[in-house]
């Protein structure tokens, strides 16, 4: 059994609008495992999102609380929650959410330098390492809005991975993509977990939920199910997809 | 209209905070102007009123020990242009006070309860108070700029010498009147009212002592001319004809004292006026932003109420109207609060204008005003508005603005480092998006130059006067010293050498000449080389005189024209051999040497006052203590400063604190309405920086340097600016004070503080600002937004 990396304990979310309450989350206890690549699925409104932030310590929980590697953060100073996004989380949403007056480059060098981790020069070789990797060299120097979303997409996930996180969240990163881009951005995901990135993704799109290891299905403001699949590399694709769709159609859906 | 009313109503409720911002700007501009236009217009209309209603003629004359003052009133009336001459009569003497020396000849007026020419304050100075029945013998009422010139108040007690041998009168102060004529700070020759039996008194010690009195009997005498005649016509025909001169201290037009008596609050207008422009100039900027920031803003909207048949011109309209009442409440508001302003500025300088001006509203300038204040932003708005009008609904539905992005990847290679990165990311922000930070950088420039050209005024003006009495004075000097009876000079001048040495001296003397038959003061000098020559050379012949620009451009002459000059002995021709700085008399007064003066003027020693450069000049009041106590009224001593020099001091430190005040707010209203924007345009690269690990400081310290490096932009540009302008527009305004020669100093400080503060000022209210930041929630970064 894998180590645990994030643990949430009895998570409660109340949404508060004027006098009346929503309560997304409902007393959610869950485990992240170290090199997993979990998926959270579930219908809109389920509170996917809402997890995914407040187990990453970007939202505020109502009740309950989070251990990142055995340490509480969901009482962490704002300072201290800063220092640990910086060290040791990165994010990947929806709409790629790129500063739009930095060049893509930039983008990934600001976070590498808010990290800390190594000395600015390290820092840069590592950008332009990740840039290339993800294959969007060229479009380094241009800002978010001249490029394509899917290599915008592609910089964000450069971005994320700067810091070396230990955990790495992503927020429908599939989302706003066409499928050749979510083709690719899925495979990049991929391929950062078979070389030992955890990784924690809320998803709607099956396609995108079958690559991971672990799914767990939300409604209602509780986790429902859990599906496990063998790591992305010794299953076949289809086979993972059918998989997922009908677990997914035992659970209505 | 329904629709119209809708939109223009939710519009003023979603921008409240810049509808607010942009009225209260407009509010201090239209308060700052309207203030000072009232002040100017009435104090200038206000001075002439009161000379006018208090009997003074269109022509003054002051004349002492006249043997037959009815004689001479008759051959004045006799003279061609002359309608009436009526004499005020008076007694000039020096006074003391509160252990300071008058510098000028008082000038005591007999008053009495049935005149009803002067209008009396309260004690305090807030408004008039029923005249007096009566003015005891042991009283006296004394102008309010005596309280700023020796701290005078009512149950002090002034101490007039009227003849040697310890003929002292002193007095009470029993309250403050109003005097149109003298009542300034800016003229050293102040009216006491006392009673006429002190006044019958005081004329008999003077008659009994003879030469051992120190007092004069004199008067005023007020001189109505005809139409079709001026002033100086008439000034020649009494120099010419009539004995008038034998006599005469000096005469001066109604129109040379309302300009003394208005000096100040001209000058002060003047200034303030400028200052009003550039706040209107900071409003417009800001508007500008605003709009722009606004148009950003509500772009999609715009792109979705064009779909549903708003056109552009309807759109611009709507936003227009808003604007329009915003800027039409501020303006209007700031103009209704100029009327107590206006009182309260009024009681604040009465000790310093002497005069209680009056509040009152000039219509028709101030609906000038109105339409400027209304119509040049409305034209602004407009102009800006335009491009409302070229919207393509779907492509702002999309997002597509206007907006053009900077490009080129040459521009941002390499731009940001791991060391300074809060620094360099604000840059970044600036250099990016310059459009939004144009508007804070003119106004720090705007303000910068405004606050360093205040700062420069002061610092010539400096903490002890030295910058204004140096323009006043005709030559340098620490102690001067007029000897009068028969005191002999060596004796004055050992009890001076007793306190210390005496470096240098020379003799000036200032008497009264004419110059092509106007009546002037001669500064007449020992040493010409110690004039302060602007132009041309000094007057070493004995036929030569210099002028100052204000005498020159009034003669109409220039260096080496000729002008004939009179003096008590005779006249003749004089060449212009340089041009030179005085401000004294508004700069009517010309500087000759001794030998050019006595070939036209008798001699007398009296009329020679000593002045003296000290070694040890902190020695000088030690000095002037002993030489009064040991010599009273046989000496009369002055230092480099005049009394009312410090009221005028205080009264500019005042205006500059009230000038840095406002630019304070006007700071805090540009930030707030800037950095606001900036924000809630930002709100979604905040959430990405902090979900990168940025901290919240950072990020205060990021957005909080951005308008300090704008800022350090206009500061830089306000600071150059005001290298290059400040002399130029001073001395435009100084020259109405008659100083020509206005030059500030350029010490470290004063060059580099007025930027210092505003960079500090932007920074310090962006870093408080700043501070919703900590509340911006990251939720903005989830899917669903």
């Amino acid at each position: 059994m894998a180590d645990t990396i994030l643990q949430g304990e009895k998570i409660t979310r109340v949404f508060q609008q004027g006098k009346a309450e929503t309560k997304v989350l409902d007393g959610i206890d869950i485990k992240i495992f170290e090199k997993d690549f979990t998926v959270i699925m579930g219908p809109s409104g389920a509170g996917k999102s809402t997890l995914l932030y407040s187990l990453s310590g970007m939202d505020q929980i109502s009740g309950g609380r989070v251990l990142y590697r055995d340490q509480e953060i969901s009482s962490l100073s704002e300072n201290r929650m800063a220092r640990l996004r910086a060290e040791e989380f990165g994010f990947v949403f929806q709409q790629t959410h790129l500063v739009s007056n930095l060049t893509l480059l930039e983008n990934v060098l600001v976070a590498g330098y808010v990290s800390k981790k190594d000395s600015a020069e390290k820092v840069k070789e590592r950008a332009a390492n990740l840039l290339r990797q993800m294959d969007v060299e060229e479009a380094k120097d241009r800002l978010s809005s001249q490029v394509s979303g899917g290599e915008a997409q592609r910089a964000a996930i450069a971005r994320a991975m700067i810091g070396k996180p230990g955990l790495l969240f992503a927020d429908e990163p599939t989302g706003a993509l066409n499928q050749a881009n979510t083709r690719e951005v899925l495979g990049l995901l991929t391929d950062l977990n078979r070389k030992g990135q955890s990784i924690l993704m809320v998803t709607h799109d099956l396609q995108a939920a079958a690559r991971g290891n672990r799914i767990l299905y939300l409604e209602d403001g509780k986790v429902c199910d859990e599906l496990a699949l063998k790591p992305y590399n010794e299953m076949e694709e289809k086979q993972r997809e059918r998989d997922v769709s009908q677990w997914l159609s035992r659970l209505r859906w | 209209m329904l629709e119209n009313q809708i939109m223009i109503r939710a519009g003023m409720k979603r921008h409240k905070g810049s509808y607010i911002g942009i009225g209260i700007l407009l509010l201090l501009t239209a308060l700052s102007l309207t203030t000072v236009l009232m002040i100017a217009l009435v104090g200038n209309s206000y001075i002439r009123e009161e000379m006018e209603r208090a009997g003074f003629g269109d022509l003054t004359a002051w004349a002492s020990d006249v043997p037959d003052m009815e004689f001479l009133l008759e051959s004045i009336r006799e003279q061609e242009g002359v309608e009436g001459a009526e004499v005020q009569e008076l007694v000039f003497s020096e006074y003391e006070a509160n252990g300071m020396e008058s510098d000028s000849e008082g000038q005591m007026i007999p008053w009495n309860s049935g005149s009803g020419q002067y209008r009396f304050f309260q004690n305090n100075l807030s408004g008039y108070a029923k005249a007096p029945e009566e003015i005891r013998e042991d009283e006296v009422y004394v102008s309010p700029s005596m309280k700023s010139m020796m701290d005078l108040e009512p149950g002090d007690t002034i101490t007039f010498p009227i003849a040697r041998g310890g003929r002292k009168l002193s007095l009470t102060v029993a309250g403050y009147y109003e005097d149109p004529f003298m009542g300034s700070s800016m003229i050293g020759m102040k009216g006491f009212l006392i009673s006429e039996q002190t006044y019958e008194d005081i004329c008999s010690v003077i008659e009994e002592t003879g030469m051992d009195a120190l007092a004069r009997d004199g008067g005023m005498i007020h001189i109505e001319t005809e139409s079709g005649m001026t002033a100086s016509e008439v000034n020649r025909e009494l120099i010419e004809n009539t004995p008038l001169s034998m006599y005469t201290e000096f005469i001066h037009s109604a129109d040379t004292i309302a300009g003394f008596m208005a000096i100040l609050q001209n000058a002060f207008c003047a200034i303030m006026a400028a200052f009003a422009v550039v706040l209107l100039g900071v409003a417009m900027a800001v508007m500008g932003h605003s709009i722009s920031g606004l148009v950003e803003q509500e772009w999609k909207n715009f792109g979705i109420l064009k779909t549903l048949g708003f056109t552009g011109r309807k759109l611009s309209g709507q936003l227009l109207v808003q604007y329009g009442v915003t800027m039409g409440v501020g303006i209007i508001l700031g103009m209704l609060l100029a009327v107590p302003m206006t009182g309260m500025v009024s009681r604040m300088t009465v000790t310093t204008t002497g005069v209680l001006l009056p509040v009152r509203f000039p219509l028709l300038p101030c609906v000038g005003i109105l339409a400027i204040l209304l119509l040049v932003p409305a034209g602004f708005c407009i102009l800006r508005l335009r491009k409302i009008q070229r919207i393509m609904p779907m492509a702002a539905i999309r997002g597509e603005s206007d907006r053009v992005s900077v490009s080129g990847t040459a521009f941002f290679r390499n731009g940001l480092r791991a060391k300074g990165l809060t620094f360099h990311l604000a840059l970044r922000q600036v250099l990016t998006g310059r459009r939004r930070y144009a508007s804070a950088c003119l106004v720090a420039a705007l303000l910068v130059f405004f606050a360093s050209l205040a700062g420069r005024m002061n610092g010539w003006l400096g903490t002890d006067g030295k910058g204004m009495m140096d323009a006043f004075n005709p030559a340098d000097l620490d102690l001067g010293v007029q000897v009068m009876g028969k005191l002999p000079v060596e004796e004055m001048e050992q009890m001076v050498l007793s306190y210390t040495d005496i470096i240098d001296s020379y003799l000036l003397a200032m008497p009264s000449i004419s110059v092509n038959g106007t009546n002037y003061t001669a500064n007449v000098i020992t040493e010409p080389e110690r004039f302060h020559i602007s132009r041309g050379q000094t007057s070493r012949e004995a036929d030569q005189v210099v002028l100052t620009e204000a005498l020159a451009a009034d003669l109409g002459a220039d260096v080496g024209d000729s002008v004939t000059i009179r003096g008590n002995k005779g006249s003749r021709e004089f060449t212009v051999s340089g041009i030179y700085h005085c401000a004294n008399d508004m700069g009517a007064n010309l500087g000759m040497s001794r030998e050019g003066y006595l070939s036209i003027g008798e001699d007398d020693s009296r009329l020679w006052c000593y002045h003296y450069f000290l070694e040890d000049v902190s020695q000088k009041q030690a000095i002037t203590k002993a030489l009064e106590q040991a010599y009273g009224g046989d000496v009369h001593v002055h230092e480099n400063s005049w009394p009312g020099l410090f009221g005028i001091i205080s009264a500019m430190h005042m205006m500059i604190l009230f000038l840095y005040g406002m630019s304070a707010v006007f700071i805090c209203i540009v930030t707030g309405m800037a950095g606001t924007k900036i924000l809630d345009a930002e709100r979604k690269d905040m959430g990405i920086y902090k979900s990168i690990g940025c901290s919240v400081r950072m990020l205060r310290l990021s957005f909080a340097f951005r308008f300090g490096l704008v800022a350090a932009t206009g500061a830089v540009i306000g600071t150059l600016a005001a290298m290059g302008f400040t002399d130029p527009v001073v001395s435009t305004v100084m020259r109405l004070a008659g100083i020509s020669n206005f030059a500030s100093g350029n010490t470290l400080g004063s060059v580099l503080l007025p930027g210092g503060m505003v960079i500090l000022l932007f920074f310090g209210f962006a870093w408080l600002l700043s501070g919703r930041i900590r509340k911006e929630d990251m939720n903005v970064l989830t899917a669903e937004s």
